[in-house]
């Protein structure tokens, strides 16, 4: 689709908010400045401002139809800004994205729904961005249905010429997911992904790099009891792909396992176990990116642990959590810690802290002018909130201390960073604040970050941003 | 290929309309769109007003919601089967602070005067990623891998 037909689109959809009966504007807009002073190089200043700008409007013409959109811009005023947005590799920068902009028709029976516009979609399989048309409804007997379908939204990570093939490969995108719930013990549901029509194996000169997807996914809820849950999906991989060498391994078909289980133990104590697994190959499939998330075939990734939270009726809890995690080309590694939270009078304030260890191999040796580095290092943070009338204050620390001789810490063993924020709700649909981040880092020895942000909301329609 | 499946998605919408006209469609009333009003911060707990009813829509007790630890970390599994429910209390920009398909800014740094929330990257995670992505690139793909990651390119092309 040509800019000018986005142009005419958004228009459209902006004029069609004239016809709400309940219309609100939200937005924020923030103005950043940071300084850095970096060894070997001259200390730098760096600004930029950014606006979120959204668009409810409810009852338009009839009370199921409404509009939503919301995007952002930014504008860095730098002289000499580094890679902070869309990669500029230098000079200032300036730029925007439509996040989404849809109407929905919500039905007053059996929870249906249609969508038209650009919507994020978590349906199934994946997390979606799409420019066209969703529907769902519940059917009886507990069956539920949704589909989608339209143009994915494009993410180019290099100059256009050089990615014709993922805009071509990536013409058209369809998903749908079938349900079944028996209230209270149980939902499975099966789906369907469809992401891009033409596999690179398939063109008229086949390619390396092949940005479709082609997925079916199985989740499951399970709920025996009302102390107990299961929960997860398996996703299956079944695009076609190009014979595998003689004697070669065949590629697993299984993208992933997730899964998570919980047993409630009284009112107080709750224990998780989850385990995953991903096979990259399939895991991969349609990445951007395929330099860097490589559809290895002898690479995968398993992991499983537990976290066991105690919450007491004082408002305070307990959370304790390991996690082992296995990589086929890196090996393993343990990740053991804790927090604690506790919320005092009726959440005016609110405090916490936590620690956790990583214990990893090292990365591999490979010869002697490659560095390699150990995967070890513990972590600690602190933080608290206050809220009292219409003043909030925050301070938040985080502190990595890492395993010496790491080629990439340049001396620096330990990592921090502290943020401090002020806040003033001036009305109930306003609030300013400001934030001070100080820290120190591998590429900065000071770094000093001052963040001003304006929050806003105008109008009638309910709900937005929460 | 195209075509078909375009032609696949129409013979989809022509066939709930079908449904619609065979009956096969709930005939329950839709349950309501929005929360009665806007909740405070810090993680809702919806039993605490909803004891251990069935949360209408999605037919699942309502400790199904709680947002204890777990569920925050593990949000993706209710937000694929219930994401109607998670619509009642939040609007979509709530999600796209963190999984919008372009972003301005990591959320850590948009909400970092909400430290209560468990928002992605606190603190230098520019330093931190180049082990995490070694120990499990897979959690990076969700967010990065097909997305949002323009920034990545600067070093990883």
């Amino acid at each position: 689709m040509k800019r000018h037909t986005y142009v005419a689109l958004l228009a459209t959809l902006l004029s069609a908010t004239a016809w709400g009966q309940e219309v609100s504007l939200y937005g924020t807009t923030m103005a950043e400045i940071w300084k850095q002073n970096i060894p070997g190089s001259e200390q730098a200043t760096y600004t930029a401002a950014t606006q979120y700008l959204g668009i409810d409007a409810t009852k338009l013409g009839s009370d199921n139809l409404s509009l939503h959109l919301f995007g952002w811009g930014v504008k860095d005023f730098g002289d000499s800004s580094p890679t902070i947005y869309n990669g500029s590799p230098n000079g200032s920068y300036s730029g925007g994205y439509l996040s989404f902009g849809y109407l929905q028709y919500r039905f007053d029976q059996a929870n249906a729904e249609i969508k038209a516009g650009r919507f994020a979609i978590n349906q199934g399989t994946g997390f979606e961005q799409v420019d066209g048309v969703s529907a769902r409804t519940d059917l009886r007997g507990g069956f539920s249905i949704s589909a989608f379908g339209g143009r994915p939204v494009l993410y180019h990570t290099q100059d256009l010429s050089s990615q014709l093939n993922y805009d071509f490969q990536k013409d058209f995108i369809f998903g749908t997911r079938l349900a079944w719930r028996l209230p209270q013990v149980t939902e499975i549901g099966l789906s369907y992904l469809e992401d891009g029509t033409h596999a690179a194996q398939n063109l008229p000169q086949p390619t390396t790099e092949d940005f479709t997807r082609r997925q079916v996914g199985l989740d499951l809820l399970l709920t025996p009891t009302t102390s107990f849950d299961l929960r997860g999906r398996t996703v299956f991989d079944v695009a076609k792909h190009p014979e595998v060498a003689p004697g070669a391994p065949a590629h697993n078909d299984i993208a992933e396992h997730d899964y998570s289980a919980t047993w409630r133990i009284g009112s107080q104590v709750a224990v998780t176990g989850n385990f995953a697994e991903r096979n990259f190959f399939a895991y991969f499939a349609g990445s951007n990116m395929p330099s860097l998330f490589r559809q290895d075939d002898h690479d995968m990734f398993r992991g499983w642990g537990g976290k066991v939270t105690w919450t007491t009726e004082a408002n305070f809890q307990l959370v304790g959590d390991y996690r082992h995690t296995h990589r086929e080309t890196f090996g393993d590694s343990n990740r053991l810690g804790g927090e604690m939270r506790w919320t005092f009078n009726e959440k005016a304030v609110l405090f916490g802290l936590g620690g956790h260890i990583v214990n990893a191999v090292d990365t591999k040796f490979v010869d002697p002018s490659t560095p390699y580095l150990s995967l070890s290092y513990k972590e600690a943070r602190i933080w608290t909130l206050v809220t009292k009338g219409q003043f909030s204050a925050s301070l938040d620390g985080i502190l990595q201390r890492y395993d010496s001789g790491n080629p990439y810490l340049a001396g620096v063993q330990n990592v921090y960073e502290v943020v401090g924020s002020l806040g003033y709700q001036a009305t109930a649909n306003i609030k300013v604040s400001g934030d001070v981040t100080y820290g120190t880092n591998p590429v900065a020895k000071h770094e000093t970050q001052g963040l001003l942000k304006a929050e806003y909301r105008f109008g009638s329609a309910k709900k937005g941003g929460q | 290929m195209a075509r078909n499946t375009i032609l696949q998605v129409l013979a989809l919408v022509l066939g709930l309309g079908m449904m619609t006209a065979c009956g096969l469609v709930s005939p329950e009333a839709s349950f309501t769109p929005t929360h009665n009003y806007a909740l405070g911060a810090g993680r809702p707990i919806c039993t605490e007003c909803h004891s251990n009813d069935l949360a209408k829509g999605a037919l699942k007790t309502y400790a199904t919601f709680d947002h204890t630890p777990a569920f925050v970390k593990n949000h993706r599994f209710q937000a694929t089967q219930d994401s109607n429910t998670c619509a009642v209390c939040h609007a979509p920009s709530f999600c796209i602070d963190c999984h919008g398909g372009k972003v301005p800014m990591k959320p850590a740094k948009l909400l970092a005067d909400r430290p209560d929330r468990d928002t992605p990257h606190r603190g230098d995670f520019l330093t931190l990623h180049k082990i995490e992505g070694k120990l499990d690139p897979s959690s990076c793909y969700r967010c990065h891998g097909r997305a949002n990651n323009d920034q990545c390119r600067a070093c990883h092309r």
